[in-house]
């Protein structure tokens, strides 16, 4: 394959497949997600269309890091579809952290549908030299 | 053992869902790829309008290009995906895009009323009717 048919071939949304069943109707999506690691910091750049900065719920308990991007549906009220490709819903999607990170200094932005997570890492201890005496 | 009684029409029957199924596999479709056009759009009637919409998280407003001749609307954009320097990835699911896709739509276009956002991530584009296409309403004498 080539470098741009590569680049054309578009992914399909992953809806979630869950052993629990929500409550309230509505589909959730995987967003995908790129995961960086720098010396500082873990950066997490996740895909959510149509997901406002305020709708945005992150929880970090026990190493596992929970995402959570809910979609305004107002957007499409008074709309008479007329072709669908792709379908709407909220995005949800959990990681386990191995790093340890400082939760107090978690950073989130919201660009263009596309949320940024900076988790600043808990900075390891300096390997002490050992002085013979 | 019991066996089903099969009859001819369970044959059609069992024929007609593979040629279904068939169809909405892509194997038959036109890309070299069986992943689909990029983007998704979808579009809806308001009122007189066609409103597309498509999801494109990430991109540039001046990196999204819209064209508009009748009633065929050209869409193509470039997305370049960048790191920090000196990180290393652990997952990688967001893609470089670059993309150029024409759709043909029911109606011609007003081009003057064309309006295009690009918000959260979604590129919405309403298309209002030319007038040359509305139905006019005839009095009787």
């Amino acid at each position: 394959m080539t470098e741009e048919k590569k680049d054309l071939a578009s992914q399909e949304k992953k809806e979630v497949q869950s052993r629990t069943e929500y409550t309230v109707p509505g589909k959730k999506y995987i967003p995908a997600t790129d995961i960086v690691e720098t010396e500082k910091e873990l950066l997490l750049y996740m895909d959510m269309p149509g997901v406002k900065k305020d709708s945005v719920r992150v929880n970090l308990e026990k190493n596992v890091l929970a995402i959570d991007g809910q979609i305004d549906s107002s957007r499409y009220s008074g709309l008479k579809p007329l072709y669908t490709e792709y379908n709407v819903g909220h995005f949800t999607r959990n990681f386990e952290l191995s790093n340890d990170i400082d939760q107090s200094k978690i950073d989130a932005k919201m660009n263009d549908g596309v949320l940024v997570l900076t988790l600043p890492k808990v900075p390891e201890k300096q390997p002490q030299a050992i002085a013979v005496n | 053992m019991l066996r089903r009684f099969s009859s001819a029409l369970d044959e059609l029957l069992a024929v007609q869902e593979s040629v279904e199924a068939a169809r909405r596999s892509d194997y038959f479709g036109r890309s070299t790829t069986s992943r689909g056009s990029y983007p998704s759009v979808n579009l809806f009637k308001e009122n007189d309008d066609t409103v597309l919409t498509a999801e494109v998280p990430g991109f540039n407003k001046e990196d999204i290009n819209i064209e508009i001749k009748d009633n065929l609307i050209r869409l193509s954009g470039v997305k370049k995906v960048s790191y920090p320097e000196k990180s290393s990835t652990h997952r990688v699911e967001r893609r470089n895009v670059k993309f150029d896709r024409t759709l043909k739509i029911p109606d011609r276009v007003e081009l003057a009323r064309v309006k295009a956002e690009y918000n959260d991530g979604i590129l919405k584009v309403v298309l209002p009717m030319a007038e040359s296409d509305k139905p006019k309403q005839i009095e009787i004498n």
